[in-house]
C-alpha cells in the first residue's frame, strides 16, 4: 500500500501534463477527476497512517543509499487538507479567463510539488522540490503579464533562490558529518556524535535557508511582494499564503527535531514574537486588502514560530493546528479579497464600502474567516490559540500572545470597515461555485472550532483538553481586546504618522539579500558562543 | 581556528568562493550580476562537495561509511549533476524573466526598477 505514497506526488504531475496535450474543453473536467482520485488517495492514506508510519524506498533502496518517502500522521494532515484546498480552488477557479492549458499545468505541478515537499524524506530531493516549486510559483505570480507582477516575481525567484543556495551548502556539509541525507537516519545518528560543535556551521545554513521559506524576522520582505502583488490570481495568493508558505514551516519543524541535540528554541522563540509583532504593525499600516493579508500571514507564523519553539508538547499541537486552521482561513480571506477587487475595481480598504449588502454570500464566508482568524470563540482560531497559551508557563508569554492577538484584531477591524456603508449599484452577481466554495471554507472554519479537540485527537492521537472556565476566560478576553481595538480604530489611531512612515518603507533586492547572511551570522554566533 | 582543520583546502576554497558570490548578491545593483553571483555560489557548493575529504587514504567523500577504499561514492556526483542541471534552469528561468522585465522598465539597475513599480504599466 506504501507505493500510494508516490502516487500523491506524481499523480497531479502526470495529470497536468496530460492536460496541456489534450483540447481546452476537457480540461477542467480531467482536472477534477485527477482532484477527486488524489483527495481520495490522502483520505485514506491519513487513516493508514493513524497505527504506524507509512515508508516507500523509491525503487526498492534504503535510504542511506536510496530516495524514501515517509508519512506520519503530521505530514498526511498537511498532504490531506492540501489536496483537498487545492480541489476547492480548481472549482472556484473553473470559469476564470487567464485560465487555460498551461495554468492548469503549473497549478497541478505545484500541486504535486508541495505533496512532495511534506513527504520526502532526503533533504536534496527535498532541495530539488523547493528549487522547482520556486520557479512555478514565480511563473505563477506573473501569469498575468503586468508590470508590476514582473518586478515582484524576479524578486521572489532571486531571493528564494539564493537562500536554497545555504540549503545546498548546508545539507552538503552535512552529508560529509553523517553520511547520509535522509532526515530519519540523520534522527539516529546525529546523538552518538562525539563533537556536536561540528554541526553548528551546517545547522546555520540549513535554518536560515528554511526561516526564509518560513518568513521569519528579517527575512520576510519577500512575503508581501509575492502574496500580495495586485495582479496575482487570487487563487494563486491563497494556494502561497494558505499552503506552500506551511512547507517551510514544515520543513522547520522536520529539520530541528532531526537535529535536537542542537537546541536553539529560545533564538526561535524570540524570533517568532518578533515576528508576529512587526507582522501586526505592518499590517495595521497598511491600505491595500491584499497587502494586510500578506502582512497577517507574517504574523500568524510567527505565532506558529512561538509555539513550535515553547519545548511543550500541547503548544506543538496547538501550533499544527494553527498551521491547518490558518490554511483554511487565509485562503478564504484571499478569495474573497479576490471577488472584492474585481467587483470594486480598487484595492484601498478606504474606498471600499457596502459589502455586506452588495454581495452577502461572499461576506458571511469573510466574517466566518475573520472572527476564526482573530481567534473568536466557537471557531478554529480560538482552539490553537487556547492550546498555545495554555502550554505558555510564563505570564510573559501568555501576555504576549494577548498584545498579538489584539493586533490582530485592531488590523482586521479595519478591514472589516469594508463591509459597512450602502449598497453599491450595478455589481454582477457572484458565480454559484464560487459562493459555494467560500461557504464550503467558512463552514470548515466553524466546523474546526466546535469539534476541535475531537479532530485533534482523531488525526494525531493525543489527549488534549480544552477547560471550559479557562475557555470562557478566554473568551471574556477577546471580547474586552475586540472593543478597546473598534474604540481605537473609531479614534483613528491606525491613520497616524507612524504608521504612514512604516507604510512606505520598501526594501529594495539588496537589502532583502543582505538580511540573509545577517541572519546567518547571527545564528552561528549564538551557537559559538550561548 | 579548530574548526577549519576538519576541512581541506579545496573545501576552504570553496567556501571563500561562496562568499564571494555572496558579496556580489549582497552589493551589485545590477540585476544581470545577481543572476551571475549565483551562479558563482553554485560553482562553489559544486567544488565543495567533490573535493571533500581530499587527500584522505580513503575514498571519497565520506570517511568512514564505505567498506572499501577502492571505490568513489556516488551518491555526490549524482546529486552534484543534478545540481548542475538545476542551476542551468534557474539561470535560464531568471535571465528570461530579466528579459521581460527590461523590456517594460528599460532597467537593469533593482533601484531604477523598485522606483518605477508603481509607475510603469
Amino acid at each position: 500500500m506504501s507505493y500510494l505514497l508516490s502516487v500523491l506526488i506524481l499523480l497531479p504531475i502526470i495529470a497536468g501534463i496530460f492536460i496541456y496535450l489534450v483540447p481546452k474543453k476537457f480540461s477542467l473536467y480531467l482536472c477534477i477527476f485527477a482532484q477527486i482520485f488524489e483527495v481520495a488517495i490522502s483520505v485514506f492514506c491519513l487513516t493508514k497512517v493513524q497505527q504506524a508510519g507509512m515508508v516507500f524506498n523509491i525503487g526498492g533502496w534504503q535510504p542511506p543509499v536510496g530516495i524514501s518517502l515517509y508519512a506520519d500522521s503530521f505530514s498526511m494532515s498537511f498532504v490531506m487538507l492540501a489536496s483537498f484546498l487545492f480541489f476547492m480552488f480548481v472549482i472556484y477557479n473553473s470559469s476564470r479567463h487567464y485560465v487555460d492549458r498551461m495554468f492548469y499545468m503549473l497549478y497541478l505541478t505545484l500541486q504535486g510539488l508541495i505533496a512532495g515537499i511534506f513527504l520526502l524524506d532526503d533533504l536534496f530531493s527535498i532541495f530539488v522540490l523547493v528549487e522547482v516549486s520556486t520557479i512555478i510559483v514565480s511563473l505563477l505570480i506573473m501569469y498575468k503579464r503586468d508590470s508590476r507582477s514582473m518586478y515582484d516575481g524576479l524578486i521572489y525567484l532571486l531571493i528564494n533562490v539564493f537562500s536554497m543556495t545555504f540549503f545546498l551548502l548546508g545539507i552538503v556539509v552535512l552529508y560529509k558529518i553523517v553520511g547520509t541525507f535522509s532526515i530519519r537516519l540523520i534522527t539516529e545518528i546525529t546523538p552518538q556524535l562525539t563533537d556536536k560543535s561540528t554541526l553548528y556551521f551546517p545547522y546555520a545554513l540549513i535554518i536560515t535557508s528554511v526561516s526564509l521559506k518560513a518568513a521569519l524576522m528579517p527575512l520576510f520582505s519577500w512575503l508581501p511582494k509575492a502574496h500580495g502583488t495586485p495582479s496575482a490570481p487570487s487563487v494563486v495568493s491563497a494556494v502561497l499564503s494558505g499552503l506552500y508558505v506551511k512547507g517551510g514551516v514544515y520543513l522547520f519543524f522536520r529539520i530541528t527535531s532531526a537535529l535536537s541535540v542542537i537546541d536553539t528554541s529560545t533564538f526561535f522563540l524570540a524570533c517568532g514574537i518578533i515576528t508576529a509583532v512587526v507582522g501586526f504593525m505592518l499590517a495595521i499600516s497598511q491600505t491595500d486588502i491584499k497587502l494586510i493579508l500578506s502582512y497577517s500571514t507574517v504574523s500568524q507564523l510567527g505565532i506558529v514560530m512561538l509555539a513550535l519553539n515553547l519545548g511543550d508538547e500541547g503548544a506543538v499541537y496547538g501550533g499544527i493546528y494553527h498551521m491547518l486552521s490558518h490554511a483554511l482561513f487565509k485562503s478564504a480571506l484571499f478569495l474573497c479579497a479576490g471577488i472584492i477587487i474585481e467587483k470594486y475595481e480598487t484595492r484601498n480598504v478606504n474606498k471600499i464600502r457596502g459589502v455586506f449588502k452588495t454581495m452577502p454570500v461572499v461576506s458571511i464566508a469573510c466574517i466566518c474567516a475573520i472572527l476564526a482568524v482573530t481567534g473568536a470563540p466557537l471557531f478554529n482560531g480560538a482552539i490553537s490559540k487556547y492550546l498555545i497559551s495554555h502550554s505558555a508557563n510564563s505570564t510573559l508569554t501568555e501576555g504576549v500572545l494577548i498584545l498579538i492577538n489584539f493586533g490582530t484584531q485592531i488590523y482586521f477591524v479595519k478591514f472589516a470597515s469594508i463591509f459597512w456603508g450602502t449598497k453599491k449599484d450595478n455589481i454582477k452577481r457572484t458565480s454559484i461555485n464560487r459562493q459555494i466554495v467560500l461557504l464550503v471554507l467558512g463552514v470548515l472554519c466553524l466546523i474546526g472550532g466546535l469539534f476541535g479537540t475531537q479532530i485533534i485527537e482523531m488525526l494525531y492521537s493525543v489527549d488534549v483538553y480544552v477547560e471550559l472556565k479557562e475557555y470562557l476566560e478566554k473568551s471574556l478576553i477577546y471580547l474586552v481586546t475586540l472593543s478597546i481595538s473598534i474604540a481605537l480604530f473609531r479614534l483613528g489611531v491606525t491613520d497616524n504618522k507612524f504608521f504612514d512612515k512604516i507604510r512606505t518603507f520598501d526594501a529594495s533586492f539588496n537589502t532583502i539579500a543582505l538580511s540573509l547572511p545577517l541572519f546567518f551570522t547571527v545564528l552561528l554566533s549564538y551557537l559559538m558562543f550561548f | 581556528m579548530e574548526f577549519i582543520k576538519n576541512y581541506s583546502l579545496g573545501e576552504i576554497a570553496a567556501i571563500i568562493i561562496f562568499f564571494i558570490g555572496i558579496y556580489g548578491v549582497i552589493a551589485r545593483r545590477n540585476i544581470v550580476k545577481t543572476v551571475i553571483s549565483i551562479g558563482i555560489i553554485e560553482s562553489a557548493i559544486i567544488l565543495f562537495f567533490v573535493a571533500s575529504n581530499e587527500g584522505y587514504t580513503k575514498a571519497p567523500i565520506v570517511k568512514d561509511t564505505l567498506e572499501s577504499g577502492n571505490i568513489a561514492d556516488p551518491i555526490p556526483q549524482a546529486l552534484m549533476i543534478t545540481a548542475i542541471v538545476i542551476g542551468v534552469g534557474i539561470t535560464a528561468v531568471a535571465l528570461t524573466m530579466f528579459i521581460n522585465l527590461y523590456h517594460k522598465y528599460g532597467t537593469t539597475n533593482w533601484e531604477k526598477a523598485k522606483n518605477l513599480r508603481d509607475k510603469v504599466q
